[in-house]
């Protein structure tokens, strides 16, 4: 059973984990499907692959039942362990890579309900930062707020290193999305918690910047709604849902396209649904993508199967 | 890990599924008496918040009950939707009596909650439970056989399931099925089951072991297997858990036994089919499967019995445990760490204690060694299997380029249940295009550039054209790809020649018609005695005497000075003509001074082309006149500052009408970057179409500045580069990245656009720009190497299949048609004219070599140097060894050795480069610059395709001219006459013939004299063997012209560039070789800037042209 497919940041690579503890890596360029890597290291389902950004090398993280924490990389064409985090004390379900400006920042979330942020610090050393009891019964996901200089919607003037705010957002168990923020001292610290859903939060996906002053953040739970997180003031502290829509089924997994305007939404009825804002602020679906199988008005071509 | 717990000896149950919050009701247990031996009897309902880190349970409710329980279950029954708290506490007594409860009144804190109570039972009501089809029908059991079907609607009189079995017994449990909605089964501590069929309303089947050692302590149903059920028994002898299947009633499918002793009470989760829980008198709780018998999950518990245990409907991670110590324990299965509660724990306690020195003894107390083993439990395993419900089964998830990766998992369904290798695994990517429209404008647009159809683009926009504005807009755009361009322009404007012709013609006739024939009299009559005879030289006093006296001395000065005075303008003037050019220039001067009139201003600009005065300060009401005026008189080189000026003062005007005409005189100045400033902040430019309108008119200005000012275009600034680069991104987001890739700038640093073009190339699955690129678009950070030995990944074997696989990768029909059309996006298809390709008949795409094994030899210098990206793979690679590494080679890489592959007798060009419009230029055309110049020693690689390539910049200009033989007059001819920034006609020609000095010719340089006769030897022989008579005459023409160039010889003027060209050309009349003397000429014309050459270049092409046609 597959549990998450990723594309590398080219879309030239795919990454899948399975219920079958591995992980794979195809090489899907021009359509074409090559196994490239399977890797083994896991004792139990792996949920979640995450891809570094390549300016780190290939690099892939990938996090399992079996409460570990894997970083894989691809040294001279092979695909190596680089590191195993295994600070976790249950399920480890969701990994999530900070923004490349941040440094190599992974941040996972597990259903003992802490999240862990694993930092590169050089010299093959992961320094472990760990936030306790964030999120009662498990942590089930975790997604980074785009890179944005606090104030400034442009980059800073060259030469010096822009003053990032990190933040992330996290979904858990307790109906909850927390927002976490790093504190000067490099502590992490509850920033803001959003409560509308009223089951499980599933997943949530902090949108790509799109150089708008608006942070989104879209939520998906067990109770069959998805959210559309908005915040306009510059505080950050003002956020206010909006019902996309709400499903029959669970809604496992939300994802924002690359230019932040189609949200991905897939439910428990194995159905994927495309969404957008109209331009009067309504979210209107525009596609039901079934898989292969042509398409509704957003077109969607190109099925292809990779038999595992 | 235990999450909350509650010190009550109780029954428990918990809220149904669509509560929110979550409750659990606890109810007084009848069984047991707590330590204090009261009787007294309470139902209460706490809340789960599990945002409260503390063990202890809210509680929301108390209300003191004169009854105790034996079963306590929380049905739906009439929950409002909205899911609060409501539906039905349905509790069994001691005295065979059913009480219903309202919870909300509870929680309300009403005296009144009991909504109805039957005391019809005999004895204990021990079993109950609710139908979750239909939520109304609870069914009840006690002693003596007794079955009752309670309807919440009707609850006065219960039905039976049909006859009481024999003989009566106690019902302990009782059960409906989880599928079929009239199907219930009962069961009875001598270990027999029955199950009821309520359409037949009697019993179907009797389930026992006939061990007689089963004492069924519990009862319950496959959550998603009609026929299957399991029974627990509570017998020491016999503690096991049978699960039985109605199809095979004689025996147990399958027997647990996980307990030691005996089985107390058992729970299936609803949420996982594979997760049974049972507690028992070993004092443990246990999870398993009951499909596979294995235990998955022993809870950490005190070493007290449970008698109660109950999964929560709504959350299906967290159970609650009752046991007799007197204590409900709320767990969740999930494992994790219990720190954070034994903080609270350990907080709780140093609070009571005050501090660390609670008793006053005056020492601290020593610090506490946790024991070895509570460390252990510190950390509480989860489950040995993954639940169902943390198992992910489907996703969506986009990546670059509009792809969305979609997975499922679908189950096929079979009778066994939960058998997961029924199930099929796909993933699929799946490309996502939101923007038809959007998509298909901008694919006219790049195949318009391709074939160079500017102006019936134009027109086919000018007729599209929704607004006035927008029609002027593209009007002006397409005067750009026409002769006559300025002349255009002001037609454009409304000032047409013939218009204005006929106008003045009419004018004129209206007004000086009849008087001129007065005039011609009176001048007949005045110049009368003039011409014959005398007249007079007046030299009196006044005025008129004074400037006789003046003229007859010679002063013309003070002679016009005295006209001045008098007001006699056209004296002034026609006497400070005679008076020498300095003379008149003071006069014009004077005069304008002087003279008041409307139009004063328009004229002294004409004379004293002074257009920077008019376009500084004319009202900008007239702006057009304004822009008439430049286009009509203002000298190339001044022209496009002027038309700036003009749309910069428009702009910062605040009349937001004024501001978008401001892009019109952009567009005349060729100023690409003002005009997407102006557009963008007259537009919204947020929305895809916004921006391709924006676009389609940026690219073809851009063409056009190229074709007609030979400029360099290809510096793209700050604003079009981000323009220019959300177009790509949008065009990218959409699935086409070849088209995203010929969009983007090249020639910019600017890190984002360096970054999306890596990406972009990268994701077409080319290898980006190698090493001599300085556009490295990211820091490299180092990360540490993988650990060497056995651990490494059991794999790679990647290159070498990688190779058989490669046919079918290319027949894969994942190219989008959109980019099908573009040769790009189409899998490398080796060159068949490669010579050096060695690589035997399927070589590998390049994006397998760079970073491939498939060379050996070159495996050792990969990787572990470039751990960010492959750029440095390139270098161990021998660029003619693997001639197809170029040919989807994006720019930079063969930008370098091409340059140096030029011909000696070429000089450096200028870059002329149009990032947008060549990458897909007819590959032919960028073939046949080559075949003439012989000596230029070309790699094969440089004869491909190269559709993206930036190097192709480097023939830029050759292409532009041979790329479309089939229609040489549109691009010629603007060349010649058409650009704005050329004089026009006689206009210009007249302000600069002003001088009417004769201007004495210096003679050619020596060195240069051959080029003259090279030239007229040719016109000559052209002419003697050209025999239709228009030939002739534009040989004639052409030798006229050339006079230009001579004339340019002579000043010394031309730059060396130039100057070496025209040599070159000569060189190749002379050996006859004029197709090579056309390309040198192409390239001459395409790297220099135009208003040095067009004056003559154009002729000599049409020389070359004629000359190689007639073979001379």
């Amino acid at each position: 059973m597959i549990h998450d497919a990723q594309m590398d940041y080219y879309g030239t690579r795919l990454a899948t984990c399975s219920s079958d503890r591995s992980v794979k890596i195809f090489d899907v360029r021009n359509g074409g499907q090559i196994l490239i890597a399977d890797l083994r290291g896991h004792e139990g389902p792996v949920w979640q692959v995450a891809w570094a950004h390549p300016m780190y090398g290939n690099i892939l993280a990938s996090c399992s039942y079996d409460r570990k924490v894997i970083i894989w990389k691809e040294e001279n064409g092979t695909w190596e362990k680089t590191h195993e985090h295994t600070g976790h004390d249950s399920s480890v379900n969701s990994v999530c890579w900070a923004p490349h400006d941040y440094g190599l920042i992974l941040a996972c979330g597990s259903s003992d309900g802490a999240i862990s942020l694993l930092t590169y610090t050089g010299e093959g050393q992961w320094e472990v930062k760990k936030i306790n009891n964030a999120h009662t019964i498990g942590c089930n996901a975790v997604s980074w707020a785009p890179a944005v200089v606090p104030g400034s919607l442009i980059d800073q003037p060259s030469g010096q290193k822009p003053n990032y705010i990190k933040k992330f957002a996290s979904g858990g168990c307790d109906n909850l999305i927390k927002l976490w923020k790093e504190e000067e001292d490099g502590q992490w610290k509850e920033e803001q918690k959003l409560e509308a859903h009223s089951d499980w939060v599933r997943d949530v996906a902090w949108a790509p910047s799109i150089g708008l002053p608006t942070s989104t953040i879209a939520s998906c739970s067990q109770d069959g709604r998805v959210f559309i997180w908005t915040c306009d003031d510059t505080s950050g502290n003002t956020w206010s849902p909006k019902l996309l829509h709400k499903f029959n089924d669970v809604v496992w997994h939300v994802s924002w396209s690359i230019t932040a305007n189609i949200l991905a939404v897939s439910g428990g009825d194995n159905k994927v649904t495309l969404w957008k804002e109209s331009v009067d602020g309504q979210w209107v679906c525009i596609s039901d993508v079934n898989k292969g199988q042509g398409s509704v008005s957003a077109s969607v071509t190109e099925g292809q199967q990779n038999e595992q | 890990m235990k999450l909350k717990e509650v010190d009550r000896t109780a029954m428990q149950a918990w809220s149904p599924t669509q509560n929110h919050p979550i409750y659990l009701a606890t109810g007084t247990s009848a069984q047991q008496l707590d330590a204090t031996f009261s009787t007294s009897a309470s139902l209460e309902i706490f809340e789960l918040d599990l945002s409260d880190p503390s063990l202890d349970m809210k509680s929301c409710a108390t209300f003191s009950s004169s009854h105790r329980y034996h079963k306590l279950i929380w049905g739906p029954h009439k929950m409002d939707p909205k899911g609060n708290v409501s539906g039905v506490l349905i509790a069994g007594g001691e005295n065979g009596n059913i009480i219903l409860y309202d919870p909300s009144k509870i929680i309300a804190g009403d005296k009144e909650v009991v909504i109805a109570q039957n005391d019809k039972h005999t004895g204990p009501v021990r079993a109950l439970d609710v139908n979750i089809f239909q939520t109304n029908l609870v069914a009840s059991g006690a002693n003596e056989s007794e079955i009752y079907i309670w309807d919440l609607n009707n609850f006065a009189t219960p039905m039976t399931p049909g006859a009481k079995t024999q003989p009566p017994e106690d019902i302990s449990c009782i059960a409906w099925n989880r599928q079929v909605q009239h199907i219930l089964a009962s069961a009875s501590p001598s270990g027999r089951a029955t199950v009821w069929d309520l359409r037949k309303n009697e019993p179907i089947i009797k389930v026992s072991d006939h061990s007689n050692r089963m004492h069924c302590s519990g009862l319950a149903w496959h959550p998603d297997v009609a026929t299957q059920m399991v029974l627990a028994s509570e017998d020491d002898r016999l503690p096991v858990v049978q699960m039985w299947d109605l199809r095979f009633a004689s025996s147990p499918l399958r027997v647990l036994e996980n307990h030691a002793r005996g089985i107390l009470a058992i729970a299936w989760s609803m949420a996982d089919p594979e997760l049974l829980l049972s507690c028992g008198k070993d004092a443990k709780i246990l999870c398993s499967n009951p499909n596979t018998g294995e235990v998955l999950y022993e809870l950490p518990t005190n070493t007290q019995w449970c008698f109660d245990i109950q999964w929560c409907p709504r959350n299906p991670a967290v159970l609650s445990a009752a046991s007799f110590d007197g204590r409900i324990s709320v767990y969740s299965i999930m494992g994790g760490s219990a720190d954070g509660l034994r903080q609270k724990q350990a907080d709780k306690l140093s609070s009571s204690f005050g501090n660390l020195d609670p008793f006053g003894t005056g020492q601290p107390l020593p610090p506490l060694q946790i024991p070895q083993q509570t460390a252990q439990h510190n950390i509480v395993l989860p489950l040995k299997k993954p639940p169902k419900w943390i198992r992910r089964p489907v996703g969506a998830s986009f990546s670059f380029g509009g792809k969305l990766v979609t997975f499922e998992n679908v189950k096929i369904q079979s009778q066994q249940g939960a058998e997961q290798q029924q199930q099929q695994h796909h993933v699929f990517i799946s490309q996502v295009v939101t923007e038809k429209e959007f998509l298909s404008r901008s694919d006219q647009l790049q195949q318009v550039v391709q074939s160079q159809g500017f102006v019936s683009y134009c027109q086919k926009k000018i007729d599209a054209s929704q607004t006035e504005f927008e029609k002027h807009v593209w009007s002006f755009l397409k005067v750009n790809f026409e002769d006559d361009s300025r002349g255009k322009y002001l037609e454009l404007l409304g000032y047409r020649k013939e218009d204005l012709g006929k106008k003045i013609a009419l004018a004129l006739n209206k007004v000086d018609g009849p008087e001129v024939c007065i005039k011609e009299g009176k001048q007949e009559s005045e110049f009368l005695p003039s011409a014959g005879g005398t007249f007079n030289i007046s030299i009196s006093g006044d005025i008129d005497g004074l400037i006789t006296q003046a003229l007859l001395t010679g002063n013309f000065e003070s002679a016009v000075d005295l006209c001045l005075h008098d007001n006699r303008m056209a004296d002034a003037i026609i006497l400070a003509i005679a008076g020498g050019q300095e003379l008149l220039a003071q006069t014009q001067k004077k005069y304008f001074a002087k003279s008041q009139s409307k139009i004063t201003r328009l004229i002294t600009a004409v004379v004293m082309k002074n257009w920077k005065e008019i376009v500084e300060s004319c009202d900008l009401k007239n702006w057009r006149e304004a822009l008439a005026a430049v286009l009509t008189y203002a000298k190339p080189d001044e022209f496009s500052a002027l038309c700036d000026l003009l749309g910069t003062r428009l702009e910062s005007e605040g009349d937001s009408l004024l501001q978008t005409q401001a892009c019109l005189c952009y567009i005349c100045a060729g100023n690409v970057e003002k005009l997407v400033a102006c557009w963008t902040k007259a537009q919204d430019g947020s929305n895809p179409l916004s921006l391709q309108d924006l676009i389609e008119k940026v690219v073809i200005l851009r063409k056009a500045v190229q074709l007609t000012q030979a400029m360099d275009t290809n510096t793209v600034g700050v604003l079009l580069a981000e323009k220019m680069s959300q177009y790509a991104n949008l065009l990218a987001a959409q699935g086409s990245i070849a088209a995203a890739l010929a969009f983007l700038p090249e020639n910019t640093n600017q890190p984002n656009i360096v970054q999306l073009r890596d990406r972009l190339c990268r994701a077409q699955g080319q290898p980006v720009p190698g090493q001599e690129s300085p556009k490295i678009p990211y820091e490299r950070q180092q990360l540490p190497k993988g650990r060497p030995g056995p651990m490494a990944g059991h794999t790679q074997m990647p290159r070498v299949p990688a190779q058989q696989y490669y046919p079918h990768v290319r027949i894969a029909p994942t190219v989008t048609t959109w980019s099908n059309k573009t040769p790009t996006a189409l899998p490398s298809h080796p060159p068949a004219a490669s010579p050096s390709d060695t690589q035997g008949e399927n070589p590998p795409p390049p994006g397998f070599i760079m970073h491939g094994n498939v060379n050996p030899n070159t495996a050792t210098a990969q990787l572990p140097t470039s751990p960010g990206h492959m750029h440095t793979q390139v270098p161990p690679y021998p660029q003619p060894q693997r001639p197809q590494n170029g040919w989807n080679d994006p720019p930079a890489l063969n930008r370098v050795p091409k340059k140096k592959k030029m011909p000696e007798n070429f000089m450096p060009p200028v870059p002329i480069t149009s990032p947008i419009m060549n990458p897909l230029g007819d590959p032919q055309s960028q073939m046949l610059p080559q075949q003439p110049s012989a000596p230029v020693p070309l790699s094969s690689q440089a004869s491909f395709p190269q559709p993206h390539l930036a190097g192709g910049q480097t023939f830029h200009g050759i292409q532009q001219p041979l790329g479309q033989p089939g229609m040489p007059s549109s691009f010629s001819k603007p060349n010649i006459e058409g650009a704005p920034g050329a004089p026009i006609g006689n206009t210009i020609q007249h302000v600069q013939s002003l001088p009417t000095e004769k201007i004495t010719k210096k003679p050619i340089p020596d060195e240069h004299l051959i080029l003259k006769t090279t030239f007229e030897d040719l016109i000559q022989r052209c002419l003697s063997s050209a025999t239709d008579p228009q030939t002739k005459r534009k040989l004639d023409d052409a030798s006229k012209r050339l006079e230009f160039l001579y004339d340019k010889l002579r000043e010394q003027t031309l730059s060396p560039t130039i100057i070496n060209g025209l040599h070159s050309i000569a060189r190749s009349i002379e050996s006859r070789n004029y197709s090579e003397g056309l390309t040198i000429h192409t390239h001459i014309v395409s790297t220099s800037n135009f208003s040095e050459t067009s004056a003559f270049m154009p002729v000599l092409k049409v020389v070359l042209t004629q000359a190689n046609k007639l073979g001379v």
